[in-house]
């Protein structure tokens, strides 16, 4: 952090080593307290055009990193045009502002800039890293590509069929495949999240060149975008540089978006996607779980981290480090602007299929069943909240902090709290959040593997097992 | 532009090289372990060893217990990891500031008592974890078998290189507590090894607990010399793979220079006129224009011994190689004819920059400040050396382009893998149309 305000001298590892204590390899070191992150300052103001910008100044190096935020993503699209929010996000540097795609390319590459667009389930984005010289040149064809994309009928084709070929390309990815099977059967094929963000072939080919503009025209405006930029630049210099380029930026009513309910099953599913001769099964045990504004946020930060977040987590030891079974079991909660999925996952070794699948449903029963020791708590507890250093470290992640406040409505003092909220979590709120989000018995296993091999193996589990014909292209 | 990362460099009495970074930006510390030990070392003996041996490094030494490794470094908010390249192996640690001294004493134990505490259940769940790494990216992923095949063949039988890193399942079955024991002896020395500190820690400070932890170790036996024969492809060579996947891919490779030599930058350059960005030439070509191809990729990976220069090109369906393996060849020629043009060079030149300065940010990790100053210790034998590697990108001109692109590649054998779906090799390079 660029340390302003406070002096970095306060440092532990800056008293002196005690030399004549004699080293004892037996034991660990002692540890002094860890310092606290000294929070970077927040500035933030608002555009003629209403656009609100945040900014966090940082000169120990010449880099500015910017993202404009497009809440929406595709949440926002029917599931029937999936796919539509990822296009238009692919599509912006396809020629904007009277420049080819090529014209553009040779731009920013020329100025060592790195400029993306992409969307996720609430938001479309692009972001730019540059190196501050050219910071001002990279921005305006930002603006353009924010602003003016042509969509040109020609090039929606090409980069339409090159998703479609990637699409097929994917079905001979054993992780895609299990992460769309699972999305698709725990969000159902009507609701937003169900089809995966690049779409589907069908979903597609329905798509041109006026529904990807009107989705332009719907999310990409003044009236729903905000700016969050962090790195070697001072507010001055940037308030003028987005006024030059977004003073006159349309505002528009931004259509709601409201993400349907998922539905919640009564029972265990258990669907079997067949890769005749795989190496491997796929497995993924997942639900819908919570929105990131819940309540139960910081108690499902702590039981993710002992059940799966972390190296050191259950899964992890029992099915890799105890039996070698994978080379890594994890387990994530994505939380998103609605309930997102929780969703736990190894790829482990064909003949162990079902006695891995055993071992995360007995994980999440255990969670549910005893409370978590003080001793593992507290190191998970420690593991998350000493972690938040690493996450200021670059520009690039200061950008991604901001717009984590911004996407879903944190206050400015969220960072400042975060560690003190994390810490106040005991094993009751823990125990009770398993409840809640881990019931073995809402859960759903995806399996993708060789049928021949782990069908009747899983049939023992006493699940209800479907078998659905392996990915067709 | 200058980059930098100011450090000061001394060696301990064990001969372990030490170089430490400050950087007081976040109350953070990265610790960073190389050994000059790779795959290419294993020769004679069994393939994938180093990188089992690598996983073994996790799990345990004389006075940390099995499972303490990770679990005291996650207590503490840390973050480890390590990798095996045909030249080096790699450690690294992050913690906050305040745990610098445990992690010292992790690094310590592992270099100086791993032996200790090891024994056949670490071996063998290790060995499974490690199978597993091997099924999960390799053969059970599209096109995941085609990177041993490219090195199988462009190195001899025997050469250090010839071998995937990750090593064959049959040999890794055959690893034996004793081949444990032989290989942590012979290259796991002190001797071997150099130390980089990051972050927010004083010289002295750093200069003091290194001594402290792994000034006593004994310096151990000098490290055997391996021969490391040339290669050249007196041939070129095709090979087709049959895999479960939609669209072919062909991937051209060639033999290269070494890291950190000035034909080393020409041709990482090269690549990326190629085939880095929409205004390279192959993805203007073939993915923009003629749309015969779904994606293109070159790059030039220069290791200590010898390097490969590979293109790669995955076909639209349906569409054979032959024609995007001929369009390839037409643009090396014309690289070589016309050589590039200065505006290309350019814009490859001022994306390297960008990705220099990128890279101070990060203290520790895969490609941190702390790994950094070791890669350039060990291989560029300056860990300052950074400046001028920048340098030797920023020397390279059209001309030299031209030039190495010439002597390495259009006057040189290539080794071709069409890798097609299942049942289609008439869609492979070099097929009957």
């Amino acid at each position: 952090m660029p340390q302003r305000k406070a002096p970095r001298a306060t440092s532990r590892a800056r008293t002196a080593v005690r030399e004549e204590r004699p080293l004892d390899r037996t034991r660990a070191p002692v540890l002094g307290a860890p310092v606290p992150l000294a929070l970077p300052e927040l500035s933030r103001f608002t555009l003629s055009c209403g656009v609100q910008v945040a900014l966090v100044e940082r000169h120990d190096l010449p880099l500015v990193a910017a993202e404009v935020l497009v809440p929406g993503g595709a949440s926002a699209v029917p599931a029937p045009s999936a796919g539509l929010a990822s296009l238009t996000a692919d599509m912006l540097d396809e020629g904007a502002g009277g420049r080819s795609a090529v014209e553009l390319a040779r731009l920013l590459e020329g100025l060592g800039a790195t400029l993306d667009s992409a969307a996720g389930y609430d938001d479309g984005h692009l972001t730019l890293l540059a190196l501050r010289p050219r910071f001002a040149e990279a921005l305006t064809l930002l603006v353009d590509l924010l602003r003016r994309p042509d969509f040109d009928e020609g090039e929606l084709d090409r980069v339409r069929r090159e998703r479609m070929d990637l699409a097929l390309q994917l079905v001979d990815e054993p992780r895609a495949v299990a992460n769309d099977a699972l999305s698709r059967l725990l969000y159902g094929p009507d609701h937003p999240w169900g089809p995966p963000l690049l779409g589907t072939r069908a979903t597609l080919a329905r798509l041109g060149s006026a529904e990807v503009a009107e989705h332009h025209r719907q999310r990409y405006h003044a009236g729903n975008v905000t700016i969050l930029v962090a790195g070697d630049v001072t507010e001055g210099e940037l308030r003028d540089l987005l006024e030059a380029c977004l003073a006159r930026w349309e505002r528009r009513a931004t259509p709601p978006c409201t993400v349907p309910a998922a539905p919640q099953p009564d029972c265990p599913r258990l669907c079997l996607v067949d890769r005749a001769g795989a190496a491997q099964s796929e497995i993924r045990v997942g639900c819908v779980a919570a929105a990131r504004s819940s309540p139960d946020y910081f108690p499902i930060v702590v039981l993710n981290t002992v059940l799966g977040g972390a190296f050191t987590s259950r899964l992890n030891t029992r099915l890799r480090e105890e039996k070698g079974l994978t080379y890594g079991a994890r387990s994530g909660f994505h939380a998103r602007c609605a309930p997102g999925p929780f969703v736990a996952r190894a790829a482990v070794h064909t003949p162990v299929t079902d006695q891995a699948v055993g071992v995360f449903l007995e994980e999440l029963e255990r969670l549910i069943e005893e409370p978590v020791p003080d001793e593992e708590l507290e190191r998970a507890k420690h593991y998350a909240a000493l972690r938040l250093p690493q996450r200021f470290e670059t520009v690039g992640d200061l950008v991604a902090r901001l717009a984590e406040l911004s996407l879903y409505h944190l206050p400015d003092d969220y960072w400042a709290g975060y560690v003190r909220r994390l810490m106040a979590v005991d094993a009751a709120r823990v125990r009770e959040a398993a409840r809640r989000y881990l019931d073995p018995r809402r859960m759903t296993v995806v399996v993708v593997g060789d049928r021949a091999a782990v069908e009747r193996p899983l049939r023992g589990l006493g699940m209800a097992l479907e078998v659905m014909p392996g990915a067709a292209p | 532009m200058n980059v930098d990362i100011p450090h000061t460099r001394f060696r301990l009495d064990s001969g372990i090289d030490v170089v430490v970074h400050e950087d007081h930006r976040l109350p953070l510390v990265a610790v960073n372990v190389w050994y000059r030990v790779g795959s290419g070392h294993e020769v004679p003996g069994p393939t994938g060893f180093a990188h089992l041996f690598e996983h073994l490094m996790f799990e345990g030494s004389a006075h940390v217990p099995p499972g303490a490794f990770d679990h005291l470094l996650e207590g503490v908010g840390g973050s480890n990891n390590g990798s095996t390249s045909t030249d080096r192996t790699n450690y690294w640690i992050n913690v906050p500031a305040c745990a610098l001294e445990l992690a010292l004493w992790l690094e310590s134990d592992r270099m100086g008592f791993l032996l200790e505490a090891m024994d056949q259940h670490k071996l063998d769940v290790q060995r499974d974890v490690v199978k597993n790494e091997r099924r999960q990216s390799y053969e059970n992923r599209p096109y995941g078998l085609v990177w041993e095949t490219v090195t199988g063949n462009l190195y001899p039988e025997g050469h250090p290189y010839h071998h995937p890193v990750i090593g064959s399942m049959a040999d890794l079955e055959a690893a034996t507590l004793d081949d444990v024991h032989h290989f942590f002896r012979t290259w796991y020395a002190p001797g071997n090894a150099a130390i980089a500190i990051a972050g927010d820690v004083t010289v002295e400070r750093a200069r003091a607990l290194v001594q402290r932890y792994f000034g006593s170790l004994p310096a151990g036996a000098a490290p055997p010399m391996v021969e490391w024969p040339s290669a050249a492809l007196e041939r070129p060579s095709e090979l087709v793979l049959e895999d479960r996947v939609q669209l072919a891919r062909l991937v051209l490779a060639w033999h290269s220079p070494v890291h950190y030599t000035e034909e080393d930058a020409a041709l990482a350059l090269l690549a990326q006129v190629l085939a880095d960005g929409k205004s390279s030439r192959l993805y203007h070509r073939l993915v923009h224009d003629e749309q015969s191809a779904q994606d293109v990729s070159a790059w030039q990976s220069g290791a200590q011994h010898g390097g490969a220069f590979e293109i790669g090109v995955t076909a639209k369906p349906d569409l054979g190689l032959g024609v995007l393996e001929a369009a390839v060849r037409e643009e090396l020629e014309r690289v070589v004819r016309e050589g590039v043009e200065e505006a290309e060079l350019g814009r490859a030149v001022a994306r390297l920059e960008a990705g220099f300065v990128q890279a101070l940010e990060r203290i520790g990790g895969f490609g941190g400040k702390a790994d950094q100053l070791n890669e350039y210790l060990m291989f560029a034998g300056d860990p300052g050396y950074v400046g001028e590697d920048l340098e030797r990108y920023r020397r390279v001109t059209p001309a030299g382009v031209a030039e190495a692109a010439r002597r390495w590649l259009t006057e040189a054998h290539a080794v071709a893998v069409s890798v097609v779906p299942e049942g289609r090799r008439r869609l492979a390079a070099g097929a009957a149309a």
